[in-house]
């Protein structure tokens, strides 16, 4: 019988942890964004536009954006982050209730694949010998350059920027709140992915993290290297740095993101944070049940107008 | 003969005049003691090479298998750990999805609504001749038991598959696409009909060939469909020779769970749970 809130999960911090990601920052060229609006995509409530800028090592990366057609700006803003195999929905929802809402397809994601296109599977263990080359270093980089984006438009208001999603979304949630502290305001992290990763390998015969069993299946003597690139990008090393609130939520049976790992992360963030969990549920992480509290949570922090 | 008929068969006849020309290949880091995996290139109709995913028991067989048709997304899932120890299982890429995106690439959100002015154009023609292609595959193999074939995916497409393809014992439906769409209206779908209002018959037109309702007499084998609400399923459980509705507690766990007994049950296997 599994007690996931008792769990222990541990994961070595690289002593250049802080480095690492300061250089990787460094390194990321001017955004040099485009807008094009997208009628058929627009409604009488939201506009659409088609978004790209120029992220690490200079590819280009896709996202939709939306806005409100009611309410004055500066709006609050939402980075809606997408799950591992999934495309980013055009985030119109988000903006029928407020806000700006920039929805990211990372590198290897359909409208961003023109330069790096590892595949599902096959981006968790992409160049995963080394974290340098390692295919989600320039992945998380590009959802941290989305942030910044947000931060140069004028109809944002730069001291209401939030971060949403569950899955892959919830974990590079805690890894962009991590590297940009002073811009985020709150993050709603679903089923955190991408945190506690070799330790989930091991409870769980689900992808994406099955994956990792494959590589190493292939290649045994290549644990301790995995073992140490995935410890740069793991997202019980980025809690520390968090300072915005996290909603944390999980499902007690999630085969796919254990739930010790997600008890790991609400354990490694500082301060206190808002965990619902959800008994008899996996992956969904309480859904439908969840959707009101996100709500709740995201408007009380970023106050979109009317709420 | 309806147009209906006459289009579905169309369908059969392409594909009969395409032999798949199937390639395996071997894929070790997903290949254990307990099964062997490949990867699996078809032709389809168009003609088009689709992708699949195939796992094999390890042992003498004949097993029990089980088709997995796509989901509505660009990536389909690897046929998972417990579903490799139990069955043979052959998931289906259908065209424009990952691993089958060339030369045609599929838009997320865009697919649904691709050539949907008319029947003939309408993408899902393609998509279902792909599911098609892969049941064939599935049904061919010398060491499928015959008697324990189950066709199971999100969507109708799983549907379709047995309606037009004899041999599936089970089928399983985890959720609706087609059914009573121009009533649910997803929002690729709203969408197009707000750009293209004149074109509402048209597509309405289009969409009653893939209505789950008027395959689903043709449906031999025994069906779950996992429905929101039961009611609003009715018409289609109706239409079906011997199906059942399983109303979804949205507790994902514990539905997979449910699920996955149902498979097991109809193809004489131990159920088994994702999360121990």
């Amino acid at each position: 019988m599994r007690v996931p809130e008792a769990a222990t999960i541990e994961v070595s911090r690289p002593v250049d942890f802080d480095e690492f990601w300061a250089e990787s920052l460094a390194a990321c060229p001017a955004l040099e964004p485009s807008f094009e609006y997208a009628p058929a995509l627009s409604t009488d409530t939201v506009a659409v536009y088609d978004v790209r800028y120029t992220s690490y090592q200079g590819l280009r990366v896709a996202a939709w954006y939306t806005t409100p057609r009611h309410g004055a700006p500066p709006y609050p803003a939402l980075v809606t982050i997408p799950g591992y195999i999934s495309e980013p929905d055009v985030p119109r929802r988000w903006s029928e209730l407020g806000y700006a809402a920039l929805a990211v397809a990372p590198r290897g994601k359909l409208r961003s694949n023109a330069e790096f296109n590892p595949g599902y599977p096959g981006l968790l263990t992409d160049n995963i010998a080394d974290h340098h080359t390692y295919g989600y270093r320039g992945f998380y980089l590009d959802v941290v350059r989305a942030v910044d984006l947000l931060l140069e438009r004028s109809e944002v208001d730069a001291d209401r920027i939030g971060l949403q999603g569950s899955s892959q979304g919830g974990g590079l949630g805690i890894s962009t709140a991590a590297l940009r502290p002073d811009a985020i305001v709150c993050v709603s992290a679903g089923a955190p992915y991408l945190c506690g990763i070799m330790a989930a390998t091991r409870l769980t015969r689900s992808y994406p993290y099955e994956e990792i069993t494959e590589y190493l299946r292939v290649h045994p003597d290549h644990e301790p290297l995995v073992t140490e690139t995935v410890s740069y990008y793991d997202g019980l090393n980025f809690a520390p740095r968090v300072r915005a609130p996290v909603l944390i939520y999980l499902g007690m049976e999630d085969d796919v993101c254990p739930p010790e790992t997600g008890f790991a992360l609400h354990r490694a963030l500082p301060g206190e944070h808002p965990l619902h969990t959800y008994p008899s549920c996996g992956h969904h992480a309480g859904l439908p049940w969840v959707m009101p509290v996100i709500e709740e949570f995201l408007a009380g922090h970023l106050k979109p107008e009317g709420r | 003969m309806t147009d209906f008929d006459r289009y579905w068969e169309t369908v059969d006849d392409e594909l009969r005049r395409l032999p798949a020309r199937p390639v395996l290949e071997k894929v070790p880091a997903r290949t254990t003691d307990d099964y062997t995996f490949y990867d699996v290139w078809l032709t389809s109709a168009g003609p088009y090479r689709i992708f699949g995913y195939l796992s094999v028991p390890t042992g003498p067989g004949p097993f029990p298998a089980v088709l997995e048709t796509p989901r509505y997304g660009s990536v389909n899932q690897v046929p998972h750990h417990n579903d490799r120890l139990r069955y043979l299982v052959f998931t289906v890429a259908h065209r424009g999805q990952r691993r089958a995106d060339t030369p045609f690439a599929a838009a997320y959100p865009g697919l649904f609504t691709r050539g949907i002015e008319a029947p003939v154009s309408y993408v899902y023609r393609g998509i279902v001749a792909d599911c098609l292609r892969g049941a064939e595959f599935l049904l061919s193999r010398d060491d499928v038991d015959r008697d324990r074939v189950a066709v199971s995916g999100d969507d109708e497409l799983a549907l379709f598959t047995a309606a037009r393809r004899p041999g599936f014992t089970a089928l399983r439906v985890d959720g609706p696409l087609f059914y009573r769409i121009l009533e649910s209206q997803p929002e690729e779908l709203a969408d197009h009909l707000r750009v293209h209002p004149d074109a509402a018959g048209a597509v309405a037109d289009t969409l009653s060939y893939f209505d789950p309702v008027r395959h689903a007499p043709d449906v031999a084998a025994t069906t779950l469909l996992a429905a929101d609400d039961a009611s609003w399923y009715e018409p289609l459980a109706g239409a079906l020779p011997d199906a059942a509705i399983y109303p979804l507690t949205h507790e994902d766990a514990a539905d997979n769970n449910t699920l996955d007994a149902w498979l097991a049950g109809q193809l004489g296997v131990e159920p088994m749970t994702r999360f121990r």
